[in-house]
């Protein structure tokens, strides 16, 4: 936790997260997804914009293996991106959703 | 209370010009006497005839108001009876100002005790020292919209106790989000030696105002991970920065945010405290 060395000045206070936490991923069934994600993060200077497609499949990766409590994807801010006909895809990609 | 009353009385009964003392009239009468019937056997000295039962007879049958005492000025005796009356009403405001005095004493305390949930509304109210701003619900992440004009760098940063052994980074050192849009990122953890390690981490925001609007969705933080000797395990976090960041005068000037995470060995028998103000 934040040093209390600071009397009457702002402490950080850390909260727990909204859905808990992750439990881990042993077994590494999520990888592939996972370094996709991250040869995308690379290819487009680490713009979290651009690859939001990518972090959505590797979270529905992680439901569909019980490494996460299956969420419906707008509870989880991809409201814009799921509906995805193939047709869409590359339009979400270039509107940099 | 008595003793002016039965002045008067003694004095206007035995004559405006007998000097008679304040003593002499007390001690003419015991204290009994005085305290059952006060006015009774006053009259009777002056030959009134017929037992008086109670007190009000006594003041019925009064003739005429006592003269003022201010009349009998002159006289010595009478200045030491006004005197007492004096003390009397000092004493008599005296008590009125201590009993102000105690009330607002006690007044105090309750409030100073009053004052710790009132306190606690109030940094909840308006985000003060860094606690949660009351409001925060997960429904909003459904709703929210980005703000795209606002570009924030989240930088990452991983720490482990001294005594810890894992070997724990980041595989990204930054990421460029905008408020109001979910994000990801990654850290990795690897345990070099030849037994099963449970850690538990924590978290920190720099700066410490922006903390209040980084919302994590889920991470790996405040819950015991056990990593198996020689593993290396992929450790994600999926967070979001309040649009309303964007609203704050605050936040004007904040481009960075930094995220740093640290790990600790999690014994037997020791918590790490889960945050909450409670």
């Amino acid at each position: 936790m934040s040093t209390a060395m600071n009397f009457s000045s702002k402490t950080f206070r850390p909260r727990a997260p909204d859905k808990g936490a992750f439990p881990l991923d042993h077994f590494g069934e999520c990888k592939a997804f996972k370094d996709t994600f991250m040869h995308c993060l690379r290819v487009n200077s680490f713009d979290n914009s651009k690859c939001r497609l990518q972090s959505k499949d590797y979270l529905e990766c992680r439901m569909d293996n019980q490494l996460m409590a299956r969420e419906p994807l707008e509870k989880l801010g991809f409201k814009d991106i799921m509906d995805e006909p193939s047709s869409e895809k590359p339009e979400s990609k270039s509107s940099g959703q | 209370m008595l003793l002016p009353a039965i002045l008067r009385e003694c004095c206007s009964k035995h004559g405006l010009q007998v000097a008679t003392s304040a003593r002499s009239c007390i001690r003419t009468h015991s204290w009994r006497e005085l305290h059952s019937i006060p006015g009774a056997s006053l009259l009777r000295r002056e030959g009134r005839s017929g037992p008086l039962h109670s007190f009000t007879d006594a003041f019925l049958l009064r003739r005429a108001p006592p003269p003022r005492l201010h009349l009998q000025s002159r006289g010595a005796k009478t200045r030491k009876s006004h005197k007492q009356a004096q003390e009397e009403d000092w004493r008599r405001r005296n008590k009125t100002v201590l009993t102000y005095i105690a009330a607002a004493g006690v007044g105090m305390i309750g409030i100073s005790y009053a004052a710790v949930p009132l306190y606690r509304l109030y940094c909840q109210a308006t985000g003060l020292g860094g606690t949660a701003v009351a409001g925060h619900d997960t429904e909003q992440v459904a709703n929210m919209t980005p703000v795209k004009e606002r570009v924030i760098k989240v930088t990452f940063n991983a720490d482990v106790h001294a005594s810890m052994q894992w070997n724990f980074r980041p595989q990204q050192t930054e990421i460029y989000v905008v408020p109001g849009e979910t994000a990801l990122a990654f850290y990795r953890a690897f345990n070099p030696t030849d037994k099963p390690v449970i850690g538990i981490s924590t978290y920190n925001v720099v700066p410490f105002d922006a903390g209040q609007y980084f919302n994590k969705i889920q991470c790996f933080c405040f819950e015991e991970q056990r990593l198996n000797p020689k593993e290396e395990v992929d450790m994600p976090v999926f967070f979001y920065i309040d649009p309303e960041f964007d609203l704050d005068p605050r936040m004007a000037r904040v481009d960075t945010i930094t995220l740093s995470y640290t790990f600790f060995e999690a014994k037997e028998g020791q918590t790490l405290p889960v945050p909450g103000y409670s």
